[in-house]
């Protein structure tokens, strides 16, 4: 039978998957020194690795190229595709914040509320089930400019520390959600293919930080 | 201006040569054995009013569908799903006729998708409904009818897969939460989420159905796992859905088909469309389900007449998407006649290999010859009245 293939989210996902797996007792040689291959294996196990942006990890699980994924809940919770999301991973930990202008009131106005962010459906989402309609602008980087600008009145983004909002004179008024790194499964891969991929689950279970 | 000429629309394609033999066949080999069995064609217009999807609790959002204004005005959509028109019709036009009523349809449903994620807008469909019968009995049926499917498609390699709707709902009806919470706990089983699936439970650790909703997400697999999960709940209507899903198998077993069946109780899509069993089918090296089906006794009801229904679709092209593109004949002749000689040409033709002579439309020999070579064809047969010559190259 073919080695179960793993799509991983490049970069810092990238490095806390392979502390993981090393806990597991994978030989993550290949992953830790790629160079421009991007698709590796794991020596010592009936596995596959392919590097990919976050988004595209969720594409090669739901086509059923890869059996098994590891991306971050913010890419799962804009892109809303049909898979199996079976493990917390507890590590790659931020959160979804609303964030203004300090000192401004998002809620008192009776205008419409402009948000700009990366992050469209996660917005549209949230604020549909707080029965609020807002205007939603699209940016695909520094979104923190846009209500210093006037672009909008508030963003939606991802924040570890929130340093780089303070910086640029916002404030998170409110968390969305919280956010960390998961594991997930192609349904088809499940049914046909469980005791391999449960046992994989397992260990991943067994050695992940979720109390870092 | 750029115009929309050299693409077909997102989802869609062309299909050539031993791609339309590929699926003809299929679409033949599975219809011959509805047939075969008693079910009869049915064929549904291609475009239905819109009302018709979003009066019967269509489960799918209104932006998957393809819409098209008529020239009153009123909204009509290509049709999304071959089952409701199939319920339309069972309490109308057969309102009168003697249930049972046995169909089958080979036909396209259009779906309008994400934006470039590689999804098909026409998805081919062939399936059946088995009207006005309920039980164990008719489910079975189906389910064989299922199984005997995708064998006749050539494929050994798969699971038919079966839930009950009943299972879960009993559960989450002895936990007494609000609806919300428990569509969320549906979501999360559904997407195998089993943290955040705990993390919901929590509160409910003293309700009797609390351990079995904990484990549902890992209730799948063969057929042992029913009694796992009957260990797991003393709910009676829970168990009776246990129950059921017990006889089925029994039955498949008898029938032989107990290689081809496993479970999971963690099947709760669409749980307000299906009223009892559901399964969907898998095919080793399909990314995704091939086939589903499952009862649903309440649908043909909101067209006016209750009649309780069972059946299944199989995704030909995701089925098809499993097996080697057959590769085409070789051409070997090319047939050079003079005027005069047309029928013989033909019937020539016609009692040869498909694929293996074509006719020269060349006036003069030499330009049959120089076709025959460009073709890669290893002879000219000429036809002359009576008589027939070869020139091999």
């Amino acid at each position: 039978m073919n080695k179960l293939k793993l799509a991983l989210t490049k970069g810092r996902l990238q490095d806390k998957s392979v502390e993981l797996f090393e806990k597991m007792g994978l030989d993550c040689s290949q992953i830790k020194n790629p160079g421009r291959r991007l698709l590796l294996t794991v020596p010592n196990y009936d596995l596959d690795i392919v590097l990919a942006k976050a988004t595209d990890v969720i594409t090669y699980v739901e086509h059923g190229i890869c059996d098994l994924g590891i991306v971050g809940k913010d890419t799962i919770l804009e892109s809303k595709q049909n898979f199996y999301e079976v493990l917390d991973l507890g590590f790659g930990k931020c959160r979804f914040v609303l964030a203004t202008q300090t000192g401004e009131n998002f809620y008192e106005n009776y205008q419409n509320r402009c948000i700009a962010t990366k992050y469209p459906e996660v917005t549209k989402e949230y604020f549909t089930k707080k029965g609020m309609d807002v205007s939603i602008i699209k940016l695909e980087g520094s979104v923190e400019l846009a209500p210093v600008l006037g672009l909008s009145n508030a963003i939606v983004d991802l924040v570890e520390t929130g340093n780089t909002l303070k910086e640029n004179g916002l404030e998170a008024i409110e968390d969305l959600y919280q956010i960390s790194a998961r594991l997930i499964v192609n349904t088809a891969s499940m049914k046909m293919r469980k005791k391999e991929i449960l046992d994989f689950i397992k260990k991943c279970d067994a050695f992940g930080g979720k109390n870092d | 201006m750029d115009r929309y000429i050299i693409n077909t629309p997102e989802g869609t394609k062309d299909s050539l040569f031993c791609e339309c033999q590929d699926r003809r066949k299929m679409e033949g080999a599975i219809t011959r054995l509805f047939s075969s069995l008693g079910y009869s064609e049915i064929i549904t217009p291609e475009i239905e009013y819109y009302d018709l999807f979003t009066a019967s609790g269509y489960p799918l959002p209104q932006e998957t569908l393809v819409k098209i204004i008529d020239r009153s005005g009123k909204i009509l959509v290509m049709r999304p799903d071959c089952t409701t028109p199939i319920a339309r019709v069972a309490a109308t036009k057969l309102k009168n006729t003697d249930f049972p009523q046995r169909f089958y349809y080979n036909q396209t449903v259009f779906r309008s998708n994400v934006a470039h994620a590689g999804s098909n807008a026409e998805v081919v469909q062939c399936g059946i409904e088995l009207l006005g019968a309920a039980g164990l009995k008719a489910d079975v049926e189906v389910l064989v009818l299922a199984i005997e499917a995708i064998k006749a498609c050539g494929i050994n390699n798969f699971y038919i897969e079966i839930g009950h709707t009943g299972f879960f709902k009993a559960l989450a009806k002895e936990l007494d939460a609000p609806p919300e919470t428990i569509e969320l706990m549906r979501s999360y089983i559904e997407q195998k989420n089993f943290d955040a699936l705990k993390v919901l439970l929590k509160p409910f650790a003293d309700k009797p159905s609390f351990d079995a909703l904990n484990k549902i997400s890992h209730l799948f697999g063969g057929e042992e796992i029913l009694a796992e999960a009957q260990e797991l709940t003393n709910d009676l209507c829970a168990s009776r859905a246990l129950d059921y899903l017990k006889n089925i198998y029994n039955e498949l077993l008898a029938a032989g088909h107990q290689d081809k069946i496993r479970f999971d109780l963690g099947l709760v899509q669409q749980i307000n469309y299906y009223t009892g069993m559901v399964f969907c089918g898998y095919i080793e090296s399909a990314g995704s389900i091939v086939l589903t089906g499952g009862r649903y006794d309440k649908l043909i009801e909101t067209f006016g007449k209750p009649v309780p229904a069972t059946g299944f679709a199989i995704d030909i092209l995701a089925v098809l998407g499993c097996l080697p593109v057959s590769s085409p004949p070789k051409l070997k002749s090319i047939i050079h006649y003079s005027f005069g000689s047309l029928a013989q040409a033909l019937s020539y033709v016609a009692t040869r290999a498909p694929g293996t002579c074509e006719i020269s439309p060349c006036l003069d020999l030499a330009g049959s010859k120089k076709l025959a070579k460009k073709k890669g064809a290893c002879r000219v047969v000429i036809l002359d009245k009576e008589n027939e010559t070869e020139v091999k190259l």
